[in-house]
Parts: C-alpha cells; sequence; structure tokens
C-alpha cells in the first residue's frame, strides 16, 4: 500500500493533479479569513477589476474574489461528502450483489441497471423540488440520482475477487459473511474505492453546480453554483461582465481537471498499458549493425538468420531476449525451435516478420530472406513481404482472428493486400483452402465466434497458406490445444507441407514432438542457440548439458525412438507429450 | 430476437420504475409539497375548480392504490396534467415543441461529438506518443472540466455578445416563417451553432479518452498482430481491426452516457433560451410548477429509454457475437 502511494507520487500527473487539488482545499479551509464578506454589497455593482476589489463586482455589487474564496468552501465540502457517499452506497449495494450473487444479485443488478439509464439531472430535479432547501438535500439528491454507476463497478471486481483461492478459502473456513467483506474483499479494492472516491467527487461537483445554477440549491448561500446562477440572473453577460462568471468556471473546472488528472493516475498505475511504452533502442529499427562477414547468406538456404540480436526496452533497462543467434533453414524443411517459456523463441520467430511490439527492436544481426534482407526492408516493401513469403500461425488463433469479420472477408483482405482480387475470387480461394485444412467450404460465411478452437487454428492455418509463402512460422499452434484435436492438427500440417514444399519454422517448448516433426532442431536457453542437430541425432547423441536436461525432463521419450517424423510417429509423440504437457509451467502464457 | 425481447423488457421495466418513481417522490416528500402547490392555485381558481384540479392531478383522499391507478390511466391516455406556468396549457402540450428542440439539438451535437471524438481517440490510440495523444488529448480533457453551461456563456460572451457571429437566444429569429424553407432552416442552423459547438466541445474529451483507452487495449492483442503479419494496409489495419473491435464497448458506453449528456444540455439551452425541454424545466423549477417538473422528466426519461434501446439495436448490428444470441 505505502508502495503504491509512493509509485503514484512519482508519477507527474498524481504530482500536479494532488498539488492542485490540495491548493483548493487550502484556499477553501482558511481563504474566508483573508476575504471579504461574500455577500455584503461593497460598491457599484458590474465594476471590472481594480485594485480596490481585485476580481470586479457582481451585479449587486459584492465582492467577485470574496465570493468565489468563499465558494469554494461548501462547494468542496458537499462534492467530497456526495463522492464519499455515493462511493459507500455504490461498494455496499456492488459487494452485496456480487458476493451472495443469485437472487440478490439479479434483484440488485436489475435496480442498479434501471438507475443507469434513467437521466440524472431530472431524477434530482424532481426529487429536490420536493425536499426542503439546505446542503442536506443536495447531498441527499445527488447520491440518490449517482449511485448507480459504481454499483456496477463494485459488483464486477466483487465477483471477479469471489472466484479467486483466498476468498473461497475463507468462505470454506466458515468465516462469516461480513468478515469475509470487511476482511477479504475490500481491502483487495483499495485502488478501486480510491479511484472511485475520485471520479465521484468529480460528479459530485458538477452535479452540484448545475443543480445550483438551476436555482435548485440554497440560492442565499454561496457557493460555485450559486455564483453562476446569479451571473444569470444579474445579466453579466448583457453587461459584458465577464469576470463575474470566469473566475468561478475556471476554479470549477481546475478543480474538476485535478480530479480527472487523479483519476487518470491511479488508472494508469493498475493498467500499465495505458501508459506510453518505453521507446526501443531506436538507431537498429531500421538498419541493423552488421559485420561484413554476416553478409552472406549460406548458399542453397531458404533463410539465414546471422547473429541475430534482440533487446526489450524495460523499465530497468534493455533487456538482451535473443542472443547472437545464426541459423539456416532450407527450402522444404521443417526446423523445430524448442526451449522454455522466455527463452526468446516467440521473440525470434515473430522477428522473422519484423512483427516485433514497439519496445522491442533487432539491435545487431540480419535475417536473410531467399536473397531479401529483411531488416533492411522499407515500411512498405515490408508489407508486402509479410505474409506472400513469410507467414505465421500463432498459438491463439482463436483469439487472433478478427471477430467482427466473417472468414471470407478475413481471407479477401488477405489476397487483396498483395495484389488485389475481386471479392468473388478471394472467396473462391477461401472455400479452396478451407476445405484443405479439412474445413466444409461453406464456412467461408462465417464467424470466428462460430467455430470450435480447433476449427479455428484450422483457419489460421489455412490462411498461412493462402499467398503460397515459402516458409510458415508456426508459434505453439497447438499449445491451446486438446491431445486429439493436436494430432489431428499436425497429421494435416505434415500433409500439406508434403504437398506444397513450404519449409516450417515450428516453435515449441515440446521437445518429443519437435523431435518426432521436425528435420532438424535448435535449442534455445535464454536467447542462446545452444545446440542445433538433426532430430535423430539430438534424440540419441545430445551434446549440449541444457538439451540433455530437457530431454531427460520427457520420461516417455525413451519410447518413441523413431527416425523420420511420418503420421504414425506423430501419434506416439503426440500421446507422449501428455504428462508433460500437464507438468509444464504453463505453456507459453 | 430473444435478445432484442429481453432488451425492450428491460426499458420497459425502467420506464415502469421512473413513472412509479414520479408517483412516489411527491407523496413521500415531507411537509406535503401537493397542498402547498395548490396553494398556489388558490385565489385565481374557485374552490370548486380547485377540487376538479386535484382529482385530476390524483391528488385525492382515495387510497394510495386507487390514485396510482388512475394516475397510471392518465398517463396510458398522454394525459400529464395541467401546467401551472402556462396554465390552463396541458402539460404535454408545453413539453410537445420542446422535445423537438432538444432532440434536435442535443441529437446532433451528441452524434458529431462521440464521430469526431471517437475519430480522434483511434488516432491518438494509433500514433501513441504524437500531438494528437500528448497535446489534444489533456487539452480536451480541460475544456471536458469546464460545466457545460459555463462553456455555452464564454461562448455567447465571446461570440455573440463580443464578436456578434451569432444570434444571442432562442431557436429562429422572430422575422422568419416557420416552416419547410431554405431561410428558415439556415436560421434554425446558425441558432443551433453556439449551444451544439459548446456541447460538442464539453463532451469530445471524454469520448476521445474512452476510445483512445479501449484502442490501446485492442492494439496489443493477437487480432492486432495477425493483421500486420498478414501485410494488411495500415489503414485498414486501423479502421477495420482495431477501431472497429474498440468500438464495441464504446457504442455501449454511448448509451450509457446519453442521460449524463442530456442533462448538461438541458443546462446549455438555458443560457441560450433555447426554447427546448431544459428551458422548459428551469421555468417549471422557477415557478415551483410541479406537473410541468415530472412531466419534463418523463418525456425525457422516456427518450434516454428509447436511445438507449436504439444504440442496443446498433450494438446488435455491429457485433456478429451478440446478434449469434439474440
Amino acid at each position: 500500500m505505502r508502495d503504491t502511494l509512493r509509485r503514484l507520487l512519482r508519477q507527474r500527473k498524481a504530482a500536479v493533479g494532488g498539488t492542485l487539488l490540495l491548493g483548493f482545499l487550502l484556499v477553501a479551509l482558511v481563504g474566508p479569513w483573508f476575504v471579504m464578506d461574500p455577500t455584503e454589497l461593497m460598491g457599484q455593482p458590474h465594476q471590472p477589476p481594480s485594485s480596490a476589489h481585485w476580481f470586479g463586482t457582481t451585479g449587486q455589487g459584492q465582492d467577485v474574489l470574496a465570493q468565489t474564496v468563499v465558494g469554494a468552501r461548501e462547494t468542496l465540502a458537499i462534492g467530497f461528502a456526495v463522492g464519499a457517499l455515493v462511493t459507500l452506497v455504490g461498494a455496499l449495494v456492488g459487494i452485496t450483489a456480487g458476493y451472495l450473487g443469485r437472487r440478490v444479485d439479479d434483484a440488485l443488478t436489475l435496480t442498479t441497471n434501471i438507475f443507469l439509464v434513467i437521466p440524472g439531472l431530472p431524477l434530482a430535479i424532481v426529487l429536490g423540488a420536493y425536499l426542503p432547501s439546505g446542503p442536506f438535500r443536495m447531498v441527499v439528491v445527488l447520491t440518490f440520482a449517482g449511485w448507480a454507476w459504481n454499483a456496477r463497478v463494485f459488483r464486477a471486481e466483487a465477483l471477479s475477487l469471489r472466484g479467486r483461492d483466498f476468498v473461497a478459502a475463507a468462505v470454506v473456513a466458515g468465516e462469516s459473511h461480513l468478515r469475509i467483506i470487511t476482511r477479504e474483499l475490500l481491502p483487495n479494492m483499495a485502488s478501486l474505492v480510491a479511484s472511485s472516491f475520485i471520479g465521484n467527487t468529480l460528479y459530485a461537483v458538477g452535479a452540484q453546480v448545475g443543480l445550483e445554477f438551476l436555482g435548485l440549491g440554497d440560492v442565499g448561500s454561496v457557493t460555485w453554483g450559486t455564483n453562476l446562477y446569479w451571473a444569470g440572473n444579474d445579466a453579466a453577460l448583457l453587461t459584458r461582465s465577464w469576470w463575474i462568471f470566469v473566475p468561478t468556471g475556471i476554479c470549477i473546472a481546475l478543480v474538476g481537471f485535478s480530479l480527472t488528472l487523479l483519476s487518470s493516475a491511479i488508472d494508469e498505475l493498475t493498467n500499465p498499458s495505458l501508459r506510453a511504452p518505453p521507446k526501443a533502442p531506436s538507431a537498429a529499427v531500421v538498419h541493423a549493425v552488421a559485420s561484413p562477414e554476416q553478409e552472406a547468406a549460406t548458399p542453397g538456404a531458404l533463410l539465414s538468420v546471422r547473429e541475430l540480436s534482440i533487446e526489450y526496452m524495460t523499465q530497468a533497462g534493455p533487456s538482451r531476449v535473443v542472443d547472437q543467434v545464426s541459423l539456416d533453414i532450407a527450402p522444404g524443411e521443417v526446423f523445430g525451435l524448442a526451449g522454455e517459456s522466455g527463452s526468446g523463441k516467440s521473440t525470434l520467430g515473430s522477428a522473422l516478420l519484423r512483427l516485433l511490439p514497439s519496445s522491442a527492436a533487432i539491435t545487431h544481426g540480419r535475417i536473410l530472406f531467399d536473397g531479401t534482407d529483411v531488416t533492411a526492408l522499407s515500411p512498405e516493401a515490408l508489407r508486402a513481404f509479410r505474409w506472400s513469403r513469410v507467414s505465421m500461425v500463432f498459438q491463439s488463433a482463436m483469439s487472433a482472428l478478427n471477430p467482427v469479420l466473417t472468414l471470407g472477408e478475413q481471407f479477401h483482405d488477405t489476397l487483396a493486400a498483395h495484389g488485389g482480387n475481386s471479392r468473388a475470387s478471394s472467396y473462391a480461394r477461401a472455400r479452396e483452402l478451407l476445405s484443405m485444412v479439412g474445413l466444409k467450404p461453406e464456412l467461408v460465411d462465417a464467424w470466428p465466434h462460430q467455430l470450435s478452437g480447433g476449427m479455428r487454428q484450422r483457419v489460421g492455418i489455412a490462411l498461412a497458406l493462402a499467398l503460397e509463402p515459402r516458409l510458415v512460422v508456426m508459434d505453439e499452434p497447438t499449445t491451446a490445444l486438446d491431445v486429439v484435436v493436436q494430432k489431428e492438427l499436425l497429421q494435416r500440417v505434415v500433409e500439406l507441407k508434403e504437398r506444397l514444399g513450404f519449409a516450417v519454422l515450428f516453435i515449441t517448448h515440446d521437445l518429443p514432438l519437435l523431435l518426432a516433426l521436425a528435420d532438424r532442431v535448435g535449442i534455445l536457453q535464454a536467447g542462446k542457440l545452444v545446440e542445433v542437430d538433426t532430430a535423430q541425432r539430438l534424440r540419441t547423441d545430445a551434446r549440449h548439458p541444457y538439451t540433455r536436461l530437457l530431454l531427460s525432463s520427457f520420461p516417455h521419450l525413451g519410447a518413441a525412438d523413431a527416425p523420420t517424423p511420418s503420421p504414425d510417429v506423430l501419434e506416439q509423440a503426440t500421446s507422449a507429450l501428455k504428462p508433460p504437457l500437464a507438468a509444464s509451467p504453463g505453456g507459453r502464457r | 430476437m430473444r435478445y432484442v425481447l429481453r432488451r425492450l423488457g428491460f426499458y420497459l421495466l425502467a420506464a415502469w420504475a421512473s413513472l412509479t418513481m414520479n408517483f412516489v417522490i411527491p407523496r413521500l416528500a415531507p411537509g406535503d409539497p401537493a397542498t402547498a402547490m395548490f396553494a398556489r392555485f388558490e385565489g385565481r381558481i374557485s374552490p370548486e375548480a380547485l377540487v376538479a384540479l386535484k382529482t385530476a392531478f390524483g391528488f385525492t383522499d382515495a387510497p394510495w392504490h386507487v390514485q396510482y391507478f388512475t394516475y397510471l390511466k392518465h398517463l396510458l391516455t398522454g394525459d400529464l396534467g395541467l401546467s401551472y406556468a402556462y396554465y390552463p396549457s396541458p402539460v404535454s402540450e408545453v413539453i410537445g415543441t420542446g422535445l423537438l428542440w432538444t432532440l434536435g439539438l442535443a441529437g446532433c451535437a451528441v452524434i458529431i461529438s462521440f464521430a469526431v471524438g471517437t475519430m480522434l481517440g483511434v488516432l491518438a490510440a494509433w500514433n501513441r506518443g504524437g500531438w494528437l495523444d500528448s497535446a489534444l488529448a489533456p487539452a480536451l480533457a480541460f475544456l471536458g472540466a469546464f460545466p457545460y453551461f459555463w462553456l455555452a456563456m464564454l461562448a455567447l460572451y465571446l461570440f455573440g455578445f463580443g464578436l456578434g457571429w451569432f444570434p444571442l437566444r432562442h431557436a429562429y429569429s422572430h422575422d422568419v416563417e416557420p416552416g419547410a424553407t431554405l431561410t428558415f432552416l439556415a436560421d434554425v442552423g446558425r441558432h443551433a451553432v453556439l449551444p451544439a459547438t459548446s456541447i460538442v466541445v464539453a463532451t469530445l474529451g471524454g469520448w476521445m479518452l474512452s476510445m483512445r483507452n479501449t484502442m490501446v487495449a485492442v492494439l496489443g492483442t493477437d487480432t492486432l498482430r495477425l493483421a500486420h503479419a498478414k501485410g494488411l494496409p495500415p489503414r485498414q489495419v486501423m479502421l477495420r481491426y482495431a477501431a472497429r473491435n474498440a468500438l464495441l464497448p464504446n457504442v455501449t458506453g454511448f448509451g450509457m452516457a446519453l442521460g449524463f449528456v442530456l442533462s448538461g444540455s438541458l443546462l446549455t439551452e438555458i443560457v441560450f433560451s433555447y426554447p427546448g425541454t431544459g428551458y422548459l424545466l428551469i421555468l417549471a423549477v422557477r415557478n415551483q410548477d410541479y406537473p410541468l417538473m415530472q412531466g419534463l422528466f418523463l418525456v425525457i426519461t422516456l427518450a434516454v429509454l428509447a436511445a438507449n434501446f436504439a444504440v442496443d439495436l446498433l450494438c446488435l448490428w455491429l457485433d456478429p457475437r451478440t446478434r449469434a444470441h439474440a
């Protein structure tokens, strides 16, 4: 908690917002003792700023500065009171609904949703019109009209915490509901409570000013809203007396802005992806540094990676994920890349299409593909290169397909981006590709959510083959699938490879699978390629200790002692990989 | 279809809830405001007429449930009672034209603001850290911190009173004959520029920020990685793959913010004496015209519910996943 606070203070947004807000609080607290009486008629009405009245006078001759300063007090007091009350009511309703669930949840959620769609201002007006005037009325009205949004947010949070282990444990231990809510749930919602409180105060100040401007506040008291109400009533615009309404408006905006800054600082703290990412080392993005001897590609190789290094920019400084890797892939070859999570294998695969996130960059080395230096391609040349020469199958084809486009549209986009087919011919090609991977061609009109995980992964493969690339990068294409589906899919890949003759870079943490599938296998450890050899030799004669360690962690491997990859070996390999898969630490995330 | 019916059922329930609140609030309020309200009629009309009027408003000595059903019956026939401020005009008549002006002004402003703000959000997320993202977004957020009606006052002061570019009040000039003529429409447009612009300026930042944040989240997904990997043209990736997916949660948010934005635009109307429901609302508040106030609450609420339903249908059209469950 203290650490959170410290990180918050280090942020510029939080610092600016906090300072502004504290300044206004100070003014509200002690300011009124230093200014004139805001209600007394001090002089001529509608006087512009002068040495006697720094902010001028109102339409009735009161001091505008005094009104602005004194107005801060009640405005902020009501703002914070309503902010706290709305947070409390919202949290209470939301947590009760999310925690108790079932009928209670149904009823509370329905009520919440109804209050959410009923517009707040008219409701507040109807309620306010019937209640006796005073600050109490404002608090009741604003809380009644504004609690629902919070309840919704807190319900969602309670619902997600409800499923966590520590809450389940407390339930099993027989702790009371109240204790679980106050001891287990609330402390875990600290940042939500804080950001809700700020957001609600923001709402309260705005709504309060609006209602008072309408004349629904206590028009006798001095608040920012009544200041504006009187400005309107006393014809500030008609008499060109800008000084009557400008200071109050700016104060409201500054308080609102400071609250917005604070809440967005908290959001960024809990959701770091909203922050601007650290910039990657820029020098290498366009053209990697290379020594002359690494220029040459291996004759006959389809792909030659030469001394490739990739660095991520992290908060702690650059971190090298791929370290001086060199490898070759021949046309039609299946090259397996194995390694644990975090070994850099996926980063290496993405780099072949220069698909690195913006925080990563190639800092050294080259990628030479069939005579093209991929590291040196211009953005437009890179766009044309991608997918037509090297394509990719993602582990997450289930989430990689665009959920709002039919499969046909996604095939058409791909084909059209590389040479402009007509929609009709794209769809014909899509049907052909779908049947090639064993799917019904009619699925061309289906949406991704209508397909199972295995079917979507087949679509991913069909899509990867759409432009007949010479290399397909397969990044753990089967990890998210169950064993039977995995096997079918891999058989299909092997068949297609035989038929179409593309090369494959197959990335996985499942060494047994690779040994059965690949011609050659590279072992990646902490960004370094520690061993490259044929699958056959690795199985019997691994030299690097790390490779041997990896091999020994798969107990069933000795049984799968077959030579070249064929569908029946695949069967052995995929059935062999079942226990280690369960034991591996969460796959590739 | 089931989804549509369920949503419709929900809005009907919400409508019923607001009708009921409208009925309960005056009767629960301390100090018997109903009597206070009718006290204002005294001297203006005869005691018999007062009793008749009370009955007409549904305030009788009958038990609550009888009063409630009388109230519902009146509503179903479109009878919202009589306005005090415009006595003896019926409330429904007073609200009628006002609602049209409000829907026209707020509707146009909100749609323009949402469309422009969303597009700006898309561009800000796409060029993260660029000037749109680092300069325009905070500037708009600052503008969004001003109350709508205050921005309206400033706009009126600068461009109405100061520079004299735009008319100062009302929805059209008195010397222009209302009708489907080009002169009239141009006049209405000229009158709408300032109020609409102040609503747009006040709300733009909110739409931009929320679109920017959902876009940023979408940009990190595998859908976007695949789109880039396929070598699609950047503009297509930005619009058809990223923005199209980020739009869905934003349209839902749009529906939820409608009531809030409408509330702000009602206050804006007051600044410009724009003859919409906001202007009527302040008349009702100042004259303690409870029937008009309650009628406005109902009509505005029903309009917002209808708009929300329209947004639901729009989501349905945008998102094949919801459509599948519909």
